[in-house]
């Protein structure tokens, strides 16, 4: 596997990115979940551990921006519809939208709240909003509305993974994944 | 002037003196409430975080020329804690934590006052939640004269360490999410009774 990636294929640093950050979102998920039937310390602790992942996440959104900017971006089929490119385009940029949208709105609903963020309790962050009642309520519904959506879309994203892999049977999602060799000859 | 004279007269200016500077007896301060803070810093969730309280009478005998009948007693109404969320102030008041109910009142109540390099240090006694433990306040002060007034000007910081006064139970005993360091800091402007 090259590190770089192909017009084929995502190289080794991508897809650690890609694999990396859906562990990660799987992990806030149950976090936040966890942390609504808690009360009291370990409430504070599960939401200490939510905000620091988050905030790697932001991390690595940044660094996966960066490095699909640099890099070639594997093409689409081009056996897929314009209006199937489009939702493709559409999806994925949602996802990275996304990818800043839920760390900066729970960071942003920290600070409304008068909540410093920690990094893991090594490195404080600044507040990214002035302490706001209302600002921190609308900042609750936001970052719960965003997460819904986000799993609306990644339904959208596996979805389409699984009919690349087994209707449409070419390596759209076998090039994000390490155990292909590559892409030659396995487009039937 | 004979001998006897000269020490009359001497004995009168000291007299004089003390009467006139509150030399030899503290004076008597009490906090301006409006114009005085009392807060508190702890980590939550590995970040700094503030409260204060806003109802801490203060009692301060004090004159520089007489520590050792100066005295200190602070009164904390543990009540009027304010960390600016009214959920984690709810959570404070808890039995848990200060137990407002039980332990309405914080006293810190020092008899020894000493000089220091940086000022001077208040050593007494904290009760918080119904524990008394042995407290070393180091403080400065500097006096003013405001409206013809004589004020007082007393400004410090503790740390403490908020298990040793059982401020935290049950789950809150742990340390990983709330520091069991507290930093408390005070600037107190004080004027003095008539």
């Amino acid at each position: 596997m090259t590190l770089r990636n192909t017009a084929r294929r995502w190289g080794a640093p991508a897809q650690i990115l890609h694999w990396l950050v859906v562990a990660l979102i799987i992990l806030q998920f149950t976090l936040a979940l966890i942390a609504d039937e808690l009360h009291g310390s370990p409430k504070l602790a599960m939401l200490a551990r939510h905000k620091s992942f988050g905030i790697t996440i932001l991390m690595l959104a940044v660094l996966r921006l960066a490095w699909r900017c640099l890099n070639p971006t594997p093409e689409l089929p081009p056996t897929l519809k314009p209006y199937e490119r489009t939702l493709a385009r559409l999806t994925h940029g949602l996802l990275y939208a996304l990818l800043f949208a839920m760390p900066l709105s729970g960071w942003m609903m920290s600070s409304a709240r008068g909540f410093p963020v920690s990094w893991f309790g090594f490195w404080q962050l600044p507040d990214l909003v002035p302490k706001n009642k209302p600002l921190y309520e609308a900042l609750v519904t936001t970052h719960g509305v965003l997460a819904s959506v986000l799993v609306a879309v990644v339904v959208l994203h596996v979805a389409a993974a699984l009919k690349h892999h087994f209707v449409l049977r070419d390596d759209v999602l076998r090039r994000m994944l390490p155990t292909s060799t590559s892409g030659q000859g396995t487009r039937q | 002037m004979n001998y006897s004279q000269r020490a009359t007269l001497g004995a009168a200016f000291v007299l004089l003196a003390s009467g006139a500077w509150g030399a030899g007896a503290p004076v008597h301060y009490t906090a301006d409430a409006a114009k005085s803070s009392l807060e508190f810093s702890f980590v939550q969730a590995g970040a700094q975080n503030k409260g204060r309280f806003t109802r801490f009478p203060v009692v301060f005998d004090f004159s520089p020329d007489a520590l050792a009948a100066s005295t200190l007693e602070v009164t904390v109404e543990m009540n009027s804690l304010d960390t600016g969320d009214q959920e984690r102030d709810d959570t404070l008041r808890s039995d848990e934590l200060f137990a407002v109910k039980k332990f309405p009142q914080a006293r810190f109540s020092a008899t020894q006052i000493t000089k220091t390099a940086a000022g001077y240090e208040a050593v007494g006694k904290l009760t918080l939640r119904g524990t008394t433990r042995d407290l070393r306040v180091p403080f400065t002060f500097r006096t003013a004269t405001e409206g013809g007034a004589p004020v007082g000007y007393m400004s410090g910081k503790a740390t403490l360490k908020r298990l040793d006064y059982g401020v935290g139970q049950g789950d809150w005993k742990a340390t990983d999410q709330v520091g069991n360091e507290v930093g408390v800091s005070f600037a107190l402007r004080l004027t003095a009774a008539h």
